[in-house]
């Protein structure tokens, strides 16, 4: 009798292991979900960065076979800065400084296109004439009016800058603009001038993903504009949680501990 | 794998920083791992890092605290942490990391072992981001 019911808890076993085995190999391809008025809806809870520190083995290899059932493209590969020399040679002081200088490291709010490649999800809501992306990292927000409005005329310089969207076909395009300068655009001592603007493009290209594309102009720092691509990807279930930086932030102090060290020279 | 999947599942490498806060070369060495077994002492778990304290022993029975940085803990919780339950004050670790660049009893931990065997990520790999 004993041996029986390990029998079948023998082949009940191998059962549940094969259905898991075909569903992990066997992606689920969901239509892009669309709003009343036809445009593909954002909405949804998403990351954008930073998938081989959040995720294990096992949730990389679904997405990869995700890419690999759905089809995707690998995304074009990433280019430099294409800073003038000048700007160069200050984001090289900053690489050869380790990042220390970083304005992130400080708990300071990131600019776009850096927060949307943070490690912490964001949600999307998208509303008739709006959308807001809700970021966990710094308690952030956007409001980007879809509803053909133009800038306002009063923009102070701002960390994440002022954004109005439009829609080209299926896609959502972000203008944004009236940056300050405390922000670096995507990596380590990628500087940048109040005369930044930002193009934002999001294509829900499948139902899981997002192609996220920003093309940086700043005619001050950059010779030509910058172009950078990720992949966002949408966390069924996942929520926004609080993340507040500056709670217990003792990297300024060690920081300030390096500078006084004589390690490091001013840049 | 992990690296291909940086490149396949198409995130902005070369130029990010894939960190939650500062880079890992900031305050760390890639190139000087370490791994310490003792008795956690203190658990900070705050943000922008969590921060535990681990006393060693040594032969001679001296005591050393050392001081390991890790994920945020918005980061663990997706990793299956549970604050007061996975690690308590008073449980035996073992802790694989990178040590300091200034401090010499303090690292960057990047897994933790439990007396039970069970192991979990603490903290990000070696040379994330700064690049």
């Amino acid at each position: 009798m004993t041996r029986l019911l390990t029998s079948i808890a023998f082949v009940l076993a191998l059962l549940t292991s094969a259905a898991l085995i075909a569903q992990g190999e066997k992606p689920v391809l969901k239509p892009v979900p669309r709003t009343a008025d036809g445009k593909p809806d954002l909405s949804g809870v998403w990351v954008g960065g930073g998938f081989a520190l959040l995720f294990g083995e096992a949730e990389l290899e679904a997405i990869r076979k995700y890419d690999a059932a759905a089809g995707r493209k690998p995304l074009p590969p990433p280019e430099p800065p294409p800073y003038k020399p000048e700007a160069e040679k200050k984001r090289q002081e900053y690489l050869a400084r380790r990042g220390i200088d970083d304005p992130m490291a400080r708990c300071l709010l990131s600019g776009v296109p850096r927060i949307t490649v943070r490690p912490l999800p964001f949600e999307i809501i998208q509303q008739r004439d709006r959308v807001v992306i809700l970021y966990e990292v710094h308690h952030a927000f956007r409001f980007i009016p879809t509803d053909g409005r133009p800038h306002p005329d009063d923009i102070e310089p701002s960390y994440l800058g002022d954004s109005i969207g439009r829609w080209d076909g299926d896609t959502l395009v972000v203008d944004v603009t009236g940056f300050n300068t405390n922000t670096w655009l995507v990596g380590v001592g990628t500087i940048h001038s109040e005369k930044l603007r930002v193009t934002e493009r999001y294509t829900r290209d499948t139902h899981d993903t997002i192609i996220y594309e920003a093309t940086m102009e700043d005619p001050e720092v950059l010779t030509k504009p910058w172009k950078q691509y990720a992949t966002l990807r949408l966390r069924p279930g996942e929520r926004i949680r609080e993340y507040e930086c500056i709670e217990n932030n003792e990297d300024i102090q060690r920081f300030e501990k390096l500078l006084q060290s004589g390690e490091f020279k001013k840049p | 794998m992990k690296v291909a999947c940086a490149v396949a599942c198409g995130l902005l490498v070369g130029t990010v920083s894939l960190v939650a806060h500062h880079s890992f070369a900031a305050e760390y060495d890639g190139e000087k791992p370490v791994t310490v077994s003792g008795t956690v002492a203190k658990i900070d778990w705050m943000n922008p890092h969590i921060y535990f304290y681990v006393d060693v022993k040594d032969d001679k029975g001296g005591v050393t605290q050392w001081k390991f940085e890790g994920y945020p803990p918005n980061m663990l919780v997706r990793q299956g942490w549970k604050r007061d339950v996975t690690m308590k004050v008073g449980d035996k670790v073992k802790v694989f990391g990178w040590r300091a660049r200034v401090n010499p009893t303090q690292a960057a931990s990047r897994e933790v072992t439990f007396a039970d065997g069970s192991k979990l990520n603490s903290g990000p790999p070696a040379g994330t981001g700064g690049q």
